[in-house]
């Protein structure tokens, strides 16, 4: 059953530097070769699922949001891209880059690009998969020099936002009473 | 005539806007494209933070407190990173300046020798000034002889090892003195550029403040020795300027003549083109093949050099030479080295242009290279032009567009020509500014950089300087844009306050004076000492500033650094690479003034900064006890 609760890259824009290492990274992490310089020497097209952006002077990575009701999966005509119970998958054998999944993303988080399936190159689509393959998480996460993006879980983001807003009115009401009860100390030495 | 939105916003150039358009249309990629789709830049390299100078890296220095590496793996801090990296920026600068005065004394040697009779020693009156700064005795010497002994002199200033280089003995007692005492006095060329590119290896210099020392003596051995050479010896080879009037922007290219470029540096290549661009032979030529004759125009400093001694109109400054081939009325663009975008081969290629490329030190893949050879410098240039003459029948006549803008100038203030405009002493212009009809002076140099909008920080600036009756001196890129917009005409003087209008119109002179290339803000620092000794004191006391509103490449940063340690406050348009250091950026912008007298400030909006110089030069007048 799913509980809503599948894993999104959380950006910080504030921290962002705009150097591009989350791209490289990305497009290193879903290459064969899994390094720079080899993927570099095979001659292999390295292509990001991330794409860092800039609006007036803030830059930022923008990616798939793992959307749970996704137009790309909806649209999609040959059942390539799917749900899984954390994120949007393609299965590229299936897929015939025919980029409605493209036109029907509102973050442009999917496009398509050369990939090898079965030894045989192909066009299909390509979008962030959360690098679910790789043991420790998302390659831009690790990767991001200055700790920009992180992997947010909806349940802990909730959570921590209950417990900063519940801390807020807790002190929000024992400064009241404090307010209050100094008000009435005040009031009482008057009346004295 | 509408431009389109994205033209307006690139530059505030008709001439540049039409073209602009017309690129657009046809699908013409332009410096403006290349920097929109560089976007967005990395933000360490933005701040001086990504050091690249080991293996073991590259090293990128957080400027986030809670997050990311402080030091680099070697243990480098921001600061010295930050510190590191613009000495070389400062290295690099020196290095071009420095190479391209080197190219202009051993060719002053050669034609002094009569290895390279292509080259006279054209002013007299200069060699013999130059020899008596040097000591070099001319009672009964040719004048052959008295040039191969400066040569000589001056050559040996890139490789000298100790002591003093020759010309710091232009400035002021004091300012010596206080070079020798922080240690910064130049030695030699080479070994300034030498001993920055060693102290910032790893693992040498990891002190910011003993490197950015380093990087002013650095660029003291540019503004007072690669620069002024090039300059001083340019002058006596080629004569020293003299006030004159030509024409600039691209409303200069002819549409009936053969068009020929000169890009790049030094005047070695471009005075030799116009002279070969004159031979009858040629012209004749240019005539067979229909056209009316051979019209040079220079773009960037060459330009600037030929302008300023020929009076050969500069089609614009560096960010329109891609749009000046775009012309298509270009027959060939003959460059030298530096500013020359590799991107003329693919815009040339769009076109009947032959993109001429002529120095061993600066090839272009898919260009025509006729290699230049100082002893046989006009038979080459011949080559050159006629190869241009050649190529004009090639021209497509459908894809011609000159846009018809260009204003006409008055060129030539050589710190000489200024003299003799004056009647024969700097006297009139120091009475003027103690009488504060004139405030005080700044000079306005620098590039063009698509970051910003095309020609707007420099002319603007210029104007609220001029307004405020403060006089302007220009040189490189900013000369040109000053020239575009009318403030180089004696009529100019219509923009300046009061007092310097008054000035300028007695003297029909404009408030806005053409000084040179780049190389030429030596004659900037040989202006500001000359005043500084007529009143006994240092430079950093006098009422003047700098500033480069546009500025892009290492030689502005040489430049800036100099100006700075020789006691100027100078005024960037746009931030340097430093910020990821505040020790350094405090160094600069603030401790510096207490340590040389002159410190940098960043500020891109041009009222703010003349705002900046101004207040300035009003504290410099009170300290010297002059009325503001």
């Amino acid at each position: 059953m799913n509980d809503h609760s599948g894993p999104f890259l959380l950006v910080n824009p504030d921290r962002c530097m705009g150097c591009l290492t989350c791209e490289v990274v990305c497009a290193v992490a879903h290459s064969r070769s899994g390094a720079l310089s080899a993927a570099m020497v095979a001659g292999e097209t390295l292509s990001p699922r991330n794409r860092v952006v800039q609006v007036a002077a803030t830059r930022f990575p923008t990616q798939c949001r793992q959307c749970e009701d996704a137009p790309c999966v909806r649209v999609c005509p040959t059942g390539a891209t799917y749900q899984t119970a954390t994120y949007t998958a393609v299965n590229q054998k299936l897929c015939i880059a025919c980029k409605l999944c493209m036109m029907v993303c509102p973050f442009g988080a999917i496009h398509i690009s050369s990939v090898q399936v079965n030894s045989r190159s192909k066009p299909a689509a390509v979008k962030c998969d959360l690098c679910v393959d790789r043991a420790d998480g998302p390659a831009c996460v690790a990767a991001c020099p200055t700790h920009a993006i992180s992997l947010a879980h909806p349940r802990a983001v909730m959570n921590e936002a209950n417990q900063d807003s519940a801390q807020r009115f807790l002190a929000a009401l024992q400064a009241q009473d404090r307010a209050a009860n100094a008000v009435n100390r005040t009031t009482e030495g008057t009346s004295l | 005539m509408s431009h389109s939105p994205k033209s307006l916003v690139r530059s505030i150039d008709p001439a540049t806007q039409e073209m602009l358009d017309l690129t657009q249309k046809a699908g013409i990629e332009t410096i403006w494209d290349r920097f929109d789709a560089m976007q967005p830049q990395c933000g360490f390299g933005e701040t001086g933070l990504c050091c690249r100078n080991c293996n073991m890296g590259p090293c990128r220095i957080s400027p986030f407190d809670d997050a990311g590496p402080k030091l680099g793996v070697c243990g480098a801090t921001r600061d010295v990173i930050v510190a590191r990296f613009l000495d070389r920026m400062i290295a690099a600068g020196t290095a071009a300046h420095s190479d391209h005065g080197r190219d202009i004394a051993q060719t002053f040697l050669m034609a002094a020798k009569g290895e390279a009779t292509d080259y006279k020693i054209k002013d007299e009156v200069k060699l013999a000034a130059l020899a008596a700064e040097f000591g070099i005795a001319t009672e009964g010497r040719v004048k052959a002889e008295i040039a191969q002994e400066l040569g000589k002199k001056l050559l040996g200033q890139f490789g000298q090892q100790e002591g003093a280089l020759a010309f710091t003995r232009r400035a002021p007692l004091k300012r010596q003195q206080l070079w020798t005492t922080l240690k910064i006095m130049p030695r030699g060329v080479d070994r300034e550029v030498v001993e920055t590119m060693h102290r910032t290896h790893i693992g040498v210099d990891n002190d910011a403040v003993n490197l950015i020392l380093q990087g002013l003596r650095t660029s003291l051995a540019d503004g007072w020795g690669g620069s002024m050479i090039g300059t001083e010896l340019s002058d006596v080879m080629f004569g020293t300027p003299t006030i004159k009037r030509s024409a600039v922007n691209l409303g200069v290219l002819k549409t009936d003549e053969v068009n020929i470029i000169v890009h790049g540096h030094e005047p070695t290549l471009s005075e030799m083109i116009v002279a070969a661009s004159r031979d009858p032979e040629m012209v004749a030529l240019a005539q067979k093949f229909g056209a009316k004759d051979i019209n040079i125009a220079g773009l960037c400093c060459t330009g600037n050099e030929i302008l300023m001694r020929q009076g050969i109109p500069s089609a614009g400054n560096f960010i329109q030479q891609e749009l000046a081939v775009a012309t298509g009325a270009v027959e060939a663009i003959v460059v030298d080295v530096q500013c020359i975008l590799p991107s003329l081969v693919t815009v040339a290629g769009c076109f009947h242009t032959k993109f001429i490329t002529t120095s061993p030190k600066a090839k272009f893949t898919g260009a025509t290279h006729i290699e230049f050879d100082e002893k046989r410098a006009y038979e080459i240039a011949k080559q050159i032009v006629r190869a241009a003459v050649e190529n004009y029948r090639f021209r497509k006549p459908g894809q011609v567009h000159i846009p018809n803008v260009k204003t006409d100038c008055m060129v030539g203030f050589s710190v000489e020509a200024i003299v003799h405009a004056l009647g024969g002493s700097l006297t009139p212009l120091i009475d003027a500014i103690k009488k504060n009809q004139i405030r005080g002076i700044a000079a306005v140099v620098g590039c063009n950089n698509p970051r910003t909008q095309h020609d707007y920080g420099h002319t603007t600036l210029v104007k609220e300087l001029v307004k405020r009756d403060i006089l302007v001196l220009s040189t490189g890129c900013n000369a040109i844009a000053c020239a575009k917009v009318g403030l180089m005409l004696p009529e100019g003087a219509e923009l300046a306050g009061q007092g310097l209008r008054a000035v300028c119109q007695a003297l029909g002179i404009p408030p806005v004076l053409h000084m040179g290339s780049c190389v030429d803000n030596s004659r900037v620092l040989t202006a500001c000492a000359a005043i500084a000794n007529a009143l006994g004191v240092d430079i950093s006391e006098l009422p003047i500033a700098a500033a480069a509103p546009e500025w892009m490449s290492e030689k502005a940063v040489a430049i800036g650094t100099y100006a700075v340690a020789s006691g100027i406050f100078t005024v960037l348009g746009l931030m340097p690479p430093i910020l990821g250091g505040p020790a350094v950026t405090d160094l600069l912008t603030n401790g510096a003034e207490g340590v040389v007298g002159g410190k940098f400030a960043v500020e891109p909006d041009p009222f703010k900064a003349a705002d900046l110089i101004e207040a300035h030069i009003n504290a410099k007048r009170r300290d010297l006890g002059l009325a503001v």
